[in-house]
């Protein structure tokens, strides 16, 4: 290791660090305009220019590396007058008359205060040969916006873009002294692809690029300077990205994102929706005080009903979803962005009218008034518990929440095992990821990832990526695998849409919807044919393969090419890519998760990676990218109905005695039976009579909604808590108003394992409590000792019955949080998993043998066409909190349904026509949008928009092991909307 | 990516059919698809006559670049030409040497000839544009001038009558 001198310290640095990383890492400062941790190095503001004696000139410090017996000075007289020398010609361009009269004391931004430092002095406005720059501006853009007359050319932006995010919108155009920041070729950020992740706005020293929503409601002062900095965790996806929320005025003024450098999970780049969408918990919507349904009234210390009765009951001045499916809709409005400032106000009018739509309609308000916490309270002790005594605690049901903290959803369960006696408590990971764990269970007795997402950036060297869209659905993990990519990791991705991944994958398997069973089997077959099977791997660490060799065995290439509509030829060359390694990574979603045969086809894919050893090492990774910021948490604390925390199965005698001594309840009020499914509970044969909901929206995120929305009707009692009068929440007796992910402390679990611990930054609004509290107070009234005060003594309790978290401790989780397993309490968490052994009884994994069938529905004549359903990258689930995010709901204002080119043609529809959509079970009418990312005879729907709701269509069969509902296909027609046979209008 | 389509159905795309075929067989000259961005611009300029916004983001399609790189490529050189231009693109070199040789007089003769007017004006009727260039390496031969693709030497203003009458005529 060279050593050198840096102003006169001697230091040691590694022999391919920079002068300026030697700098650093002893903590002397030099100035940089140009260099950013962790973008390339072009070396060209010359501000870090240094004397290293020797030398005849100065050196970049950014861009030299250091060499033993170096003799470094930072500020000589020579390096100053130049520093003072590139700010002068820097300012001659930049307006700075601010910083002539005083303004030195207050510099606005990084640049502003090397100015300040070095004590340069503009030269006055009238004195200067050139105009200040320019350069596009984006117009119209609701998230970001360029002041380009601040520019200074460092082209940290470009790089961000083009190198962290992997996109490339910006470059710099022109030349010499004309030289600008370029969006795209036409100034429009749409076409050249920008993802709005705001990468720009945060490696800008200028602010010459800004975000416009905190300038639109907050003070610069207040954006200068915030009344304090709160790290949290984002509020959407398994990601899990840290942010910073700066407070003003006790609200949310702006997100930023941790240092680069920084060992967070997202390494200092969020998504659009991070940085953007934090502003739903102001929205005019939020809940303040409790609701009770107009009918409860308190007689003789009792709450009676005497409101209406049948259909009365739970109505409203509302359309159901189904009814609102029927309507017409406005198309998609053109997107305004980019467009000239002459076209935005009519663009921008579109935009209102759309928006006024979506916000809750005041008349959703109308069969409820507003209560007090305690008359809340009461009713709800009473009717959960009269429910209990007359039909049992199994006619009672609660749906958890992945968007909830684990303290939240461990005493949600608690209540409900320990206070109700039942284990009917379920969440959206039914819809998410229950055919994983099913079959990660069944083969290596797990249900997380094996791995982490930073492996994936710096250690494998094939990724195979099965039915998960993640530069949309984990956009900072998508950047992170586009990054991989560009290192030189095979990208291989299966999926039937042109995903922007697919696009840039070195293998597309572009197979039909719901092949997968037969394309993976196809693989392992080829594979067993080469002899490219991992044997050593298969000998020591597995069990049952001969079985599964005998199952694929009937699928060849050609076979499966058939049934796939993938060429046999590409099958094989991905087979002996993923088999050839040396460390192949494994990925998958939705697209595998959500079918009748889930776990069937998850298993298949489990059995290809099994057979080729690629797991337990470190860049051999097995990841289930899981969807939201908690669900592997909300599952981890016991929020589904067959386990306990860490999945200790609720049948098991011992370990319920052990809950019952944590809980100080008698052992036999913990049922031994498991609990029902969300997908089971949502049925007349369910016996469900009464619900607690919190934060979850099932009437649009169920399957086939129009009998899932009548169900929740003929309900004897329904709670929900909620930040927003949700489609759910408005036929609920009494609606609790909860705290946002900004109002709250609570850890959460990442995709990878790993808990992190999120800061209340701000109060929740009105009357409105934390979700914790309100949870503590209802156990207590139903009869369940809940001593606890905080989210902290909750997490105690957790770690204490929780073995693979019991060294965890919020005060250990600050910074980057803990990957459990973490069993004791000076453990350091586990990055990857199963370097020995598995967790199965005898630690080896088990393989399944699994069969082809196909999709429960086909096209066919009369519904030709497989529709699929998703996410977008600019709204979240049932739209809940994203349709109420100013910016995010600005990009992505209405419902469509995706078609291809060919298709539309054939059908007559173009760009925002509206068409009818009818599956066998109900229809919608939606805008479309014409896009080749679907195959011909494929329809795509994301399912944010009540409006244009997609479950409507979808199919409620069930996978028999998971209970997962076939989210992903069903058959659909599609019939244009002529202006001669309209739909009602509003 | 979400490209709003609109935009996207109207456009023709140059790379069709023999285009295609000359991108072709240029690109296996490279050893990658950047490379070949220079002769990918100028097989546009040859078909359209000028580089587009929209070209611009077609060419970076083809070959796997981004829009704002191309546009940075584009505005970098000044032999792309941003703007429509007129059928014949007349390029007067007015270095110092043709300068002392009388180059001035030509650009003024080309400018009446042409009724091109202005500069770097195109013609009303569409066929000219005239410029001024630097050094077209022909010192001895002052002045040269390049009317498309061809390369004429000593060029005096009472040659041009006859040169623009020519080149109207259709001779490219």
């Amino acid at each position: 290791m060279p050593t050198l001198a840096i102003n006169g310290r001697t230091l040691t640095a590694n022999a391919d660090a920079t002068i300026l990383d030697a700098a650093r890492a002893a903590g002397i400062e030099i100035p940089t305009l140009c260099w950013y941790p962790k973008l390339p190095i072009v070396g060209n503001c010359r501000i870090c220019l240094v004397s290293v004696d020797g030398q005849p000139k100065l050196l970049p410090a950014c861009a030299t590396k250091v060499a033993d017996g170096m003799v470094v000075t930072t500020e000589s007289h020579a390096a100053v007058e130049n520093r003072r020398g590139v700010l002068r010609l820097l300012l001659e361009r930049y307006p700075a008359e601010h910083l002539r009269n005083g303004g030195r004391a207050r510099p606005r931004n990084e640049f502003e205060q090397y100015v300040a430092r070095y004590g340069v002095d503009p030269t006055p406005l009238a004195g200067r040969d050139l105009p200040l720059r320019s350069g596009d501006e984006r117009p119209g853009d609701p998230m970001i916006r360029h002041d380009m007359s601040t520019c200074i050319l460092c082209t940290r932006c470009v790089r961000a873009c083009a190198d962290i995010q992997v996109v490339g919108v910006l470059d710099v155009a022109w030349r010499g002294e004309h030289a600008e920041i370029v969006v795209g070729a036409d100034g429009d950020p749409d076409k050249a692809g920008c993802t709005w992740c705001g990468e720009c706005v945060r490696v800008c020293p200028t602010g010459a690029i800004f975000e416009t929503l905190p300038r639109q409601r907050f003070t610069p002062a207040q954006i200068r300077s915030p009344e304090r900095v709160v790290r949290a965790v984002c509020p959407y996806c398994g990601v899990g990205c840290q942010v910073d929320l700066h407070v003003a005025g006790g609200r949310i003024a702006r997100v930023t994102s941790p240092d680069i450098e920084l060992d967070t999970p997202n390494q200092g780049s969020t998504c659009v929706k991070g940085r953007f969408g934090y502003d739903f918990p102001q929205h005019q919507d939020r809940l303040t005080r409790p609701l009770i349904r107009k009918g409860w009234v308190k007689d003789g210390g009792r709450w009676v009903w005497n409101g209406g009765q049948g259909a009365e009951r739970r109505g409203g001045p509302w359309q159901t979803i189904e009814a609102e499916g029927q309507r017409s809709k406005p198309g998609t409005p053109p997107r305004a962005t980019g467009k000239s400032v002459r076209e935005l106000p009519l663009l921008e009018r579109l935009d209102m009218d759309i928006r006024d739509r979506v916000a809750t309609p005041p008349a959703w308000y109308e069969p409820f008034r507003e209560a007090t916490w305690e008359e809340a309270m009461e009713l709800t002790a009473q009717e959960l518990l009269r429910i209990k005594q007359a039909r049992g605690g199994d006619a009672l049901a609660c749906f958890s929440s992945a968007k909830c903290s684990n303290e939240e959803n461990y005493l949600l369960m608690r209540m409900f095992r320990g206070g109700l006696g039942t284990n009917n408590v379920d969440h959206c990971t039914r819809l998410c990821h229950s055919t994983s764990v099913a079959a990660m269970q069944r083969a290596l007795s797990t249900s997380a990832a094996s791995g982490s997402m930073r492996e994936i950036e710096a250690a494998c060297d094939v990724i195979f990526i099965a039915g998960a869209n993640t530069t949309e659905t984990h956009p900072v993990f998508g950047a992170a695998i586009k990054r991989a990519h560009g290192r030189g990791a095979t990208l291989i991705v299966a999926d039937p849409r042109r995903t922007e991944l697919a696009g840039r994958a070195d293998i597309h398997l572009q197979m039909q919807p719901g092949t997968d069973v037969a394309l993976y089997s196809a693989m392992l077959q080829h594979i067993l044919a080469q002899s490219l099977e991992n044997r050593a791997f298969l000998a020591e660490r597995t069990h049952d393969f001969e079985k599964v060799r005998a199952a694929v065995q009937p699928y060849t290439p050609e076979r499966a090419a058939k049934i796939t509509g993938v060429p046999a030829d590409v099958i094989r060359r991905a087979a002996e890519t993923y088999a050839r390694g040396p460390n192949t990574s494994t990925l998958w979603a939705m697209g595998l998760t959500q079918h009748a045969n889930g776990t069937d086809i998850v298993t298949s894919l489990l059995n290809l990676m099994l057979a080729c050893g690629m797991i337990g090492r470190w860049g051999a990774a097995m990841l289930p990218v899981r969807g939201q910021n908690n669900v592997q948490g909300a599952s981890d604390v016991g929020a589904i109905p067959f386990v306990y925390t860490d999945y200790r199965s609720v049948k098991d005698p011992a370990i319920r005695a052990e809950y019952a001594r944590a809980w100080s309840v008698p052992a036999e009020t913990l049922s031994l039976k498991e609990g029902l499914m969300v997908t089971e509970v949502v049925k007349p044969e369910s016996g469900v009579r009464g619900m607690y909901i919190m934060g979850e929206n099932p009437i649009i995120s169920d399957p086939d909604i129009a009998h899932a929305e009548h169900w929740f009707q003929e309900l004897e009692f329904l709670a929900v808590q909620d930040l927003f009068l949700t489609e759910t929440a408005r036929y609920a007796d009494v609606v609790f108003p909860g705290a946002s992910f900004a109002e709250k402390t609570g850890t959460f679990v990442n995709t990878e394992r790993r808990i992190q611990l999120s800061h209340r930054a701000a109060d929740p609004p009105g009357q409105a409590r934390g979700d914790l509290e309100i949870l503590i107070e209802l156990s207590n009234r139903l009869g369940l000792p809940t001593p606890h005060q905080s989210a902290d003594e909750v997490m105690q309790e957790i770690a204490q019955v929780t073995p693979s978290w019991r060294g965890v401790t919020h005060s250990r989780l600050e910074g980057a949080g803990l990957q459990y397993p973490v069993p004791t309490a000076d453990h350091p968490g586990t990055a990857f998993l199963f370097a020995e052994r598995f967790p199965t009884a005898d630690g080896r994994a088990r393989f399944v043998p699994v069969e082809y069938t196909d999709p429960v529905e086909l096209p066919d004549e009369t519904y030709p066409f497989v529709m699929n359903t998703g996410r977008q990258l600019y709204h979240w689930h049932t739209g809940t909190m994203t349709r109420r995010a100013t910016g995010l709901d600005a990009r992505e204002p209405t419902a469509i349904v995706e078609i291809h080119p060919a298709d539309a043609a054939a059908l007559g529809v173009t760009e925002g026509d509206l068409v009818r959509l009818t599956s066998r079970r109900n229809s919608m009418v939606t805008a479309c949008r014409i896009s080749d990312r679907v195959a011909r005879g494929q329809v795509f729907v994301p399912f944010h928009f009540r409006e244009a709701a997609a479950n409507l269509l979808t199919n409620p069969v069930l996978d028999p092991y998971a209970k997962m509902a076939e989210l992903k296909i069903c058959a659909v027609k599609v019939e244009p909307v002529h202006a001669s046979a309209p739909v009602p209008a509003d | 990516m979400s490209a709003h389509p609109t935009a996207a159905r109207e456009y023709q795309p140059v790379f069709l059919g023999k285009t295609r075929e000359q991108l072709d067989t240029i690109l296996k000259r490279y050893p990658n698809k950047q490379a070949a961005l220079l002769p990918a611009l100028w097989l546009v300029q040859e078909a359209r006559g000028w580089i587009s916004d929209r070209n611009m983001a077609e060419v970076a399609e083809v070959l796997a670049l981004t829009p704002a790189y191309v546009k940075g490529v584009v505005t970098f050189y000044t032999m792309y030409h941003q703007h429509p231009v007129g059928r014949n693109f007349v390029q007067v070199c007015t270095t110092s040497p043709c300068n002392l040789c009388g180059a001035e007089g030509v650009v003024k003769a080309f400018l009446e000839h042409t009724s091109a007017r202005d500069l770097g004006a195109t013609s009303p009727d569409g066929s000219w544009t005239v410029i001024e260039v630097e050094c077209l390496g022909a010192c001895g031969f002052a002045t040269p001038v390049l009317i498309n693709d061809d390369f004429i030497e000593s060029v005096t203003p009472e040659k041009v009558p006859e040169l623009v009458r020519k080149y109207r005529e259709g001779r490219r």
